[in-house]
């Protein structure tokens, strides 16, 4: 089959909803990597300005201007992969165009490379392979569990095998009454965001439903309302998004058409992270399944409610999990985050009222409304609702994917159910919500797994994400790959977070800043109390918390360095 | 225009015709931009693939001097498809009926094989612009320089009456203006046929009042236009005053025009520079700049502005108030002694009914569009609100009319003219300004590039172009933005003196010269090959 | 400005113990500077990369404000005001934050200080720098943006070297312009103001309009042509007058020192323009002062060719062609031809000129061609 041509791509896309990523991930596919005359036709028939799209194209990672561009590989360097020999591997595979990209969420399993459109495993040259991601271990606490009560069923990811363990139920069941219902049981469950925010669910579908439909003629924002689900799981040390769409696909897909139902949406997007290529197909086929059912598209079931779900591959910018980053980069725009509020809930795709949830969040509202509000409530510890998926690695011994009870002490975590650190170690500290939550060390490693215990040592849970340093890291190194990796990502539109994240980063590299501790200090005290009160979006108030903690946990540690890059 | 240009923002539809509105009127078209950021719908018809056609919904590239043709289709679509404003137009226009019978047989098929342009792009131009709660009309010369220029206008007017776009808030029928002050030279009263304020001379009451102002009965009759008297140079005119105008280089058939001024017994100009028309003068003068004279504008959006002087006047230049007064003082006439822009400006108002309300100092921050009937009147930004001056909005029925001079075996191409965004008129200024040349060095044809080819020229190489009147050599340039067929370029510079060959004809009311269309033929020249 | 008082009004927001009122949609920060005009004590809050003719961006942070019952401060330039909304513009911590984020603005740079003949906001970092005393030299470390000396074009100086990445120059280029020639590549720290494919600007959409310069807080896009008169001594003056060209009478103010005309900038109030010129307006203005202007009245001597001469022959000599003239041919031999590009008080005085002294109507401007 011949190649298509520019136009053939063009043409494809050109009509469909949010088409410039996919248009240029068509090009993408079929170059390598995006040539002046690719972005010429995209500009011409997208109608979007040459230098504008040219500028779109530079922000993201994986968008290469030149060959080999995607054909190359990419190592995944992110701190547990280093752990494992990733920049070995890098320096061993730069004969083959290889280059470094930022974790991309196999910490479970590393070290993934990417090239094309296929992830393979594997510390050694010659021994990569390509597989599924790994299942959750069986629960060790033998506790019930949410969204991965029946993911580790086989068949689980086809339609028959979800429905097997009753998937789709709770869909059918809501849509034959009225959305008012499933409202309260969302609201009624305390289900809440599961990507780190923690925003109340069923309180954001209400506020989609009620918000005003664009008034008609107001042209720039006539169209119906949408659901968008943020699976752009770009935290380092986060991998918990990938097993459950992997696995569990249609809870994604039925928790988005309930959204849908509730909220009064009439079309999805799943705008999933760039390095999960294989996961991309794996929804793909579940969205036909259920479309050639009859779960999605027009008239579903006869209830006269119509939703579609198309998939959006980002093209590696961490930012892109910001939601206004994300609807942004949905929208064929620069994917600087936006100015809140407005909210998404009344502004969000192309300006119309939109839920956006993450992946975990909608699985579980699947499982929610198949089993009503009290069996969530009754998952979590205490007065705390439901679950939580902690993606744990590092220095562990059984690094994975765990479903843990709200309020579930970490030290249970960590030492019985993970099997604690290496023989002859102990841990020295930890990161929380990946690494936005900074560290966790000596007697805060006490804390229980839920945001008002997280944050009342000064950090958060956030999307869940624990990455363990044993007694044998250097945790200013590690603070540094941390900060580096912040800096990289900035996306630059604010001041606090462009410049903070790149004086930290050099500050932590010893590269630059004064050589006294107590200058050291103060500027690093400044930028960070600055960054964390004028950031415009999360990543710039978070990324301080790696220095503040870093600081408070390991002076010692500190001083050394300083007095390293003094002399 | 009839609106302001801040309404360019706010059209739901703007049908642009006739108008390279990025490269001629850059800032306005800024407004028409935002308008479209905004969701509006942008028409354009202009025989060119301009910028303009880069951002429109629907282009409509006609062959030149269609015009009336593609708008017969349009209204014909409007009255077809229901789109008249059945209110507005019962309310305050008039001969409707005799119009929608006249456009009858003016299909958009009809229409199509004259424009070229394909039906079905004039049925969504025409329902669009029916359609549209705020629909708003833009053009320029490309309307007004053909023999049909009032015709073309006035089929826009025809256009704006049917739908009631006009005398509304981001409507209207909006000519652009291309000088800085050329609005303000017909304010002043410059004009053949009107006293200042657009006081016509043919009415006995405007002439006896200036008969008390100026001491003497002025002529019932009109005086002649400018072609007219070119005409007439050596004949019937013998003297001639040009204030800062290089008719030479501007005008259409430059050797008739060398061939006029030269005919003359005295010839008197006022400019800057010793342009190519100032060289042929008995006597040049030379007058204070832009930046050395305090005055008085007035801008397309008839919004009266005070320019300021900032340094002292290049060696002995003086304003030119100050000159034509004291060749009128020296000639014995009364009333010339003015003491400075600000007493002939006064003067200027106490006579012209729509400045009735402006002086010196009222217009100092510019906020006033006329007409301004009195003082404390808050000035005039949309006209024909509620009413039309002259009574009724007339409709007229009007026929498709062949340009002067039609392509045949001899003049096989289609030439256009126009502008180019970094030139300005003759380049007296911009050609003496530091950079623009780096911008646009040189003037060059535009031809589509499998016209070149067929035509057997080259890239980058030189050719011949010939009209009736005369010829140039000039370098083509192979790009999209021409149609097959119609080559284009402008007059700016001296050493491709384009207007040699333009001239073909005058639209009879306003004499103004059909610029816009003149049949050539192009030859490659051999040192090019 | 709009009247506060005006019936328009939504609400009231509390800044700093003073009641507001707003209209709807209104940010705080255009509540607390239209207040601030009126009431003669101008609205100290700082920007950067806020132009109050383009959306709220919110990139710079300078403008944030404490707001009762927000735990971080908030951007007032991207804030709409709330009805009761308590706000706070200068207290300790923010006056910290914006000296702290000043600072770190300072140390990317190569300097601070930069001529004022670069644009008409290019002094906007610096006041802000002496204001909040951040020239500290803290937090050095590596520069950001690089400057383009490779772009021959002449009026567009592109020295990144001094970028702030406010984005005012792209945003203006797409929001008043409409010509979406600017665009950010890269991003965090490595982000770099640049055109499509990284080319020279006459190579783009760029259309020279010079308001990216004129929006430019810091003089890393300047004035080329204006900068070449640096060494010009003496102060900077401004006369406010319109544009020459075109019939949409933008206004302009015409930089001078002494008498020597150096630069143009678009005036922001201009009710034509609002701060908007285009190449012609903004860049072409030296013709005024060219050598080739014709400086003396000229009559054409029996050798046929045009000499110099004093203004009593020259306009003598035009008088009495005039009236010979009409003694030989009659009053209808004579006729004018006035200009579209001079001042009204031209084609007054001309139209005069011919209607009062030959009582004809022999009278004509430029538009027809």
């Amino acid at each position: 089959m011949p190649l298509p041509t520019d136009q053939d791509l063009v043409t494809d896309w050109k009509s469909r909803p949010a088409p410039l990523l996919p248009l240029l991930h068509a090009f993408n596919d079929r170059d390598g990597y995006l040539s002046d005359e690719a972005l010429r036709a995209v500009s011409q028939g997208l109608r979007i300005p040459l230098a504008d799209l040219f500028g779109t194209v530079t922000f993201y990672h994986h968008f290469s201007r030149f060959p080999p561009g995607t054909n190359a590989p990419r190592v995944c360097t992110g701190q547990v992969c280093r752990f494992a020999g990733g920049l070995e591997l890098l320096e061993t595979m730069r004969k083959d165009g290889a280059t470094p990209m930022p974790c991309a969420g196999r910490c479970d399993e590393p070290v993934p490379v990417l090239t094309g459109r296929s992830v393979q495993v594997g510390v050694t040259v010659g021994e990569f392979e390509s597989r599924p991601s790994p299942l959750p271990v069986a629960n060790p606490g033998g506790l019930e569990e949410c969204v991965f009560a029946a993911i580790r069923n086989p068949g689980n990811d086809t339609l028959e095998g979800y429905r097997r363990a009753g998937g789709y139920s709770g869909y059918e069941g809501a849509l034959g009454s009225d959305p008012e219902n499933l409202l309260t049981v969302i609201t009624d469950s305390g289900l809440a965001g599961r990507g780190g925010a923690g925003f109340p669910t069923g309180v954001k579908w209400r506020a989609v439903r009620e918000a005003l439909n664009p008034r008609p003629g107001d042209d720039t924002r006539a169209g119906p309302k949408s659901v968008v689900c943020n699976a752009d799981e770009g935290e380092p040390g986060c991998f918990k998004d990938r097993v459950l769409m992997d696995h569990d696909p249609h809870a994604v897909l039925e928790g988005m058409a309930l959204a849908g139902y509730a909220a009064g949406a009439e079309i999805g997007f799943i705008y999933l992270r760039y390095e999960y290529p294989e996961t991309a197909d794996i929804l793909d086929r579940a969205i036909t399944e259920a479309e050639n059912a009859g779960l999605l598209g027009e008239n579903i079931l006869g209830s006269g409610f119509s939703f579609r779900i198309h998939v959006r591959r980002g093209a590696g910018a961490y930012i892109c999990g910001e939601e206004g980053s994300l609807l942004n980069s949905l929208e064929g725009k620069h994917p600087f985050p936006r100015e809140r509020p407005p909210f998404p809930v009344t502004h969000g795709f192309e300006n119309r009222p939109t839920v956006v949830n993450n992946v975990e969040t909608l699985a579980s509202a699947a499982a929610i409304a198949r089993r009503g509000a009290e069996w969530y409530r009754g998952l979590g510890a205490g007065d705390l609702a439901g679950t939580k998926i902690i993606s744990l690695s590092g220095d562990i011994m059984r690094p994975g994917n765990y479903e843990v009870p709200f309020g579930f002490p970490l030290q249970t975590l960590l030492n019985d159910w993970a099997g604690g650190p290496r023989p002859g170690r102990h841990i020295q500290a930890v990161t929380m919500a990946g690494i936005s939550g900074g560290f966790l060390a000596k007697e805060d490693l006490d804390v229980t797994l839920d945001e008002p215990s997280v944050r009342s040592k000064g950090s958060m849970l956030g999307a869940g994400g624990i990455m363990v340093f044993d007694d044998s890291r250097d945790m200013l190194e590690v603070a540094h790959s941390c900060m580096e990796f912040f800096a990289h990502e900035s996306c630059g539109k604010c001041f606090p977070c462009r410049i903070g994240t790149q004086r930290l980063t050099e500050r932590l590299a010893g590269a630059a800043g004064p050589g006294v501790l107590a200058g050291w200090s103060d500027e690093v005290e400044d930028i960070g109390s600055v960054m964390k009160a004028t950031s415009a979006c999360g990543l710039g108030m978070a990324a301080p918390l790696i220095t503040e903690s870093l600081m408070r946990y390991f002076p010692e540690q500190v001083a050394a360095h300083v007095e390293a890059t003094n002399s | 225009m009839s609106n302001p240009l801040e309404d360019m923002s706010k059209p739901d539809v703007i049908f642009c015709i006739g108008t390279n509105m990025t490269e001629c009127h850059p800032v306005a078209a800024t407004g028409l931009k935002k308008a479209v950021a905004r969701g509006a719908k942008l028409i354009v018809a202009d025989p060119r693939h301009i910028a303009l056609a880069e951002m429109a919904d629907v282009v409509l590239p006609l062959r030149v001097g269609t015009d009336v043709a593609l708008l017969l289709g349009m209204a014909h679509v409007i009255d077809r498809e229901g789109l008249v404003d059945e209110a507005f137009v019962s309310e305050r226009t008039e001969g409707i009926e005799a119009f929608r019978e006249h456009l009858a047989r003016f299909t958009p098929e009809w229409a199509e094989g004259l424009t070229g342009v394909p039906a079905a792009d004039i049925v969504q131009a025409a329902v669009w612009y029916g359609e549209a709660e705020r629909g708003a009309i833009y053009y320029t010369l490309g309307i007004t320089e053909h023999i049909c220029g009032v015709d073309n206008v006035q089929s826009l007017s025809n256009l704006a009456l049917m739908t009631g776009n006009i005398g509304r808030e981001g409507t209207g029928i909006n000519p652009m203006r291309g000088q800085n002050n050329i609005q303000g030279a017909g304010d002043a009263g410059a004009l053949p046929n009107n006293y200042p304020g657009f006081q016509a001379v043919t009415d006995p009451a405007h002439q006896a009042k200036f008969a008390e102002l100026y001491g003497h009965e002025i002529d019932l009759e009109k005086g002649m236009t400018k072609v007219t008297a070119l005409e007439l140079c050596g004949d019937k005119i013998r003297a001639m005053l040009i204030d800062g105008e290089n008719t030479v280089v501007t005008d259409p058939d430059r050797s008739h025009c060398e061939h006029a001024l030269k005919s003359l017994d005295h010839l008197v100009v006022i400019d800057l520079f010793l342009t190519e028309t100032a060289a042929l003068a008995d006597v040049a003068l030379p007058a204070t700049a832009w930046g050395e004279t305090d005055g008085v504008c007035t801008n397309t959006e008839r919004r009266v502005q005070r320019l300021r002087a900032a340094v002292e006047p290049a060696g002995d230049a003086r304003p030119d108030w100050w000159i034509v007064s004291q060749i009128a003082k020296r000639c014995g006439f009364p009333g010339f002694d003015f003491e400075s822009a600000e007493d002939v400006f006064n003067e200027l108002c106490s006579l012209s009914p729509i400045y009735a309300g402006l002086d010196w100092d009222v217009i100092d921050k510019g906020e006033f569009h006329w007409p301004v009937p009195e003082r404390g009147h808050p000035g005039t930004p949309i006209l024909h609100q509620g009413v039309f001056e002259n009574g009724r909005g007339l409709f007229r029925s009007l026929e498709y009319r062949d340009p002067a001079e039609t392509i045949d075996d001899e003049f096989p191409v289609w030439l256009t003219t126009g502008r180019r965004l970094a030139s300005y008129h003759t380049r007296t200024q911009t050609g003496r300004s530091h950079g623009i040349d780096y911008l646009l060095p040189e003037e060059t044809l535009e031809i589509h590039p499998d016209d070149v080819a067929d035509w057997g020229l080259q890239d980058g190489g030189l050719c011949r172009m010939t009209s009736a009147r005369g010829s140039v050599e000039i370098k083509v340039a192979a790009t999209n933005r021409s149609p097959r067929g119609t080559v284009f370029t402008s007059f700016s510079f001296n050493d491709t003196p384009v207007n040699y060959l333009t001239g073909s004809g005058y639209d009879p009311v306003t004499q103004t010269a059909e610029l816009k269309v003149c049949p050539v033929r192009l030859e490659a020249l051999p040192e090019s090959l | 400005m709009s009247d506060p008082s005006s019936e328009t009004t939504v609400g009231s927001i509390e800044v700093d113990g003073k009641n507001l009122n707003f209209t709807a949609g209104e940010t705080i920060l255009e509540v607390t500077r239209r207040h601030g005009a009126v009431s003669g004590e101008p609205c100290k809050i700082p920007t950067l990369c806020y132009d109050e003719r383009l959306d709220p961006f919110g990139g710079c942070r300078m403008c944030v404000v404490e707001l009762e019952g927000s735990h971080n401060p908030v951007a007032s330039c991207a804030r709409a005001a709330e009805d009761g909304m308590v706000i706070r513009s200068s207290t300790e911590a923010v006056e910290k934050h914006r000296k702290t984020l000043l600072e770190m603005v300072c140390s990317e740079n190569r300097q601070v200080d930069v001529d004022p003949l670069s644009g008409y906001a290019s002094q906007e970092l610096k006041e802000l720098a002496d204001r909040y005393d951040a020239r500290s030299g803290r937090f050095a470390g590596k520069k950001s943006g690089k400057s383009r000396e490779d772009d021959p074009n002449p009026f567009i100086l592109r020295d990144y070297d001094q970028c702030i990445s406010c984005y005012r120059c792209v945003r203006v280029c797409a929001e008043q312009e409409g010509d979406y020639a600017i665009s950010v590549k890269g991003r965090g720290f490595d982000t770099q103001i640049t055109v499509e494919f990284d080319g020279h600007l006459k190579d783009s959409a760029c259309t020279f309009c010079g308001q990216c310069v004129q929006t430019c807080p810091t003089g890393a896009l300047a004035d080329r042509k204006a900068l070449r008169h640096t060494e010009v001594p003496g102060e900077i003056e401004k006369t406010r007058t319109i544009c020459t060209y075109c019939g949409v009478g933008c206004s302009v103010d015409i930089l001078t020192k002494g008498d020597s005309m150096v630069g143009v900038q678009p005036a922001m109030d201009g009710p034509a323009n609002h701060g908007a010129l285009c190449v012609k307006g903004q860049f072409a203005y030296d013709f005024v002062q060219h050598d080739e202007r014709l400086k003396t009245p000229m009559i054409r001597g029996e050798d046929g060719e045009l000499h110099p001469t004093s203004w009593d022959v020259a306009l003598d000599k035009a008088a009495q062609g005039f009236l010979d003239a009409r003694d030989k041919h009659g009053r209808h031999s004579v006729y004018a031809v006035a200009s579209g590009r001079a001042p009204h008080e031209a084609g007054y005085t001309t139209q005069k000129f011919i209607r009062s002294g030959f009582w004809s109507n022999h009278i004509d401007n430029c538009s027809r061609a």
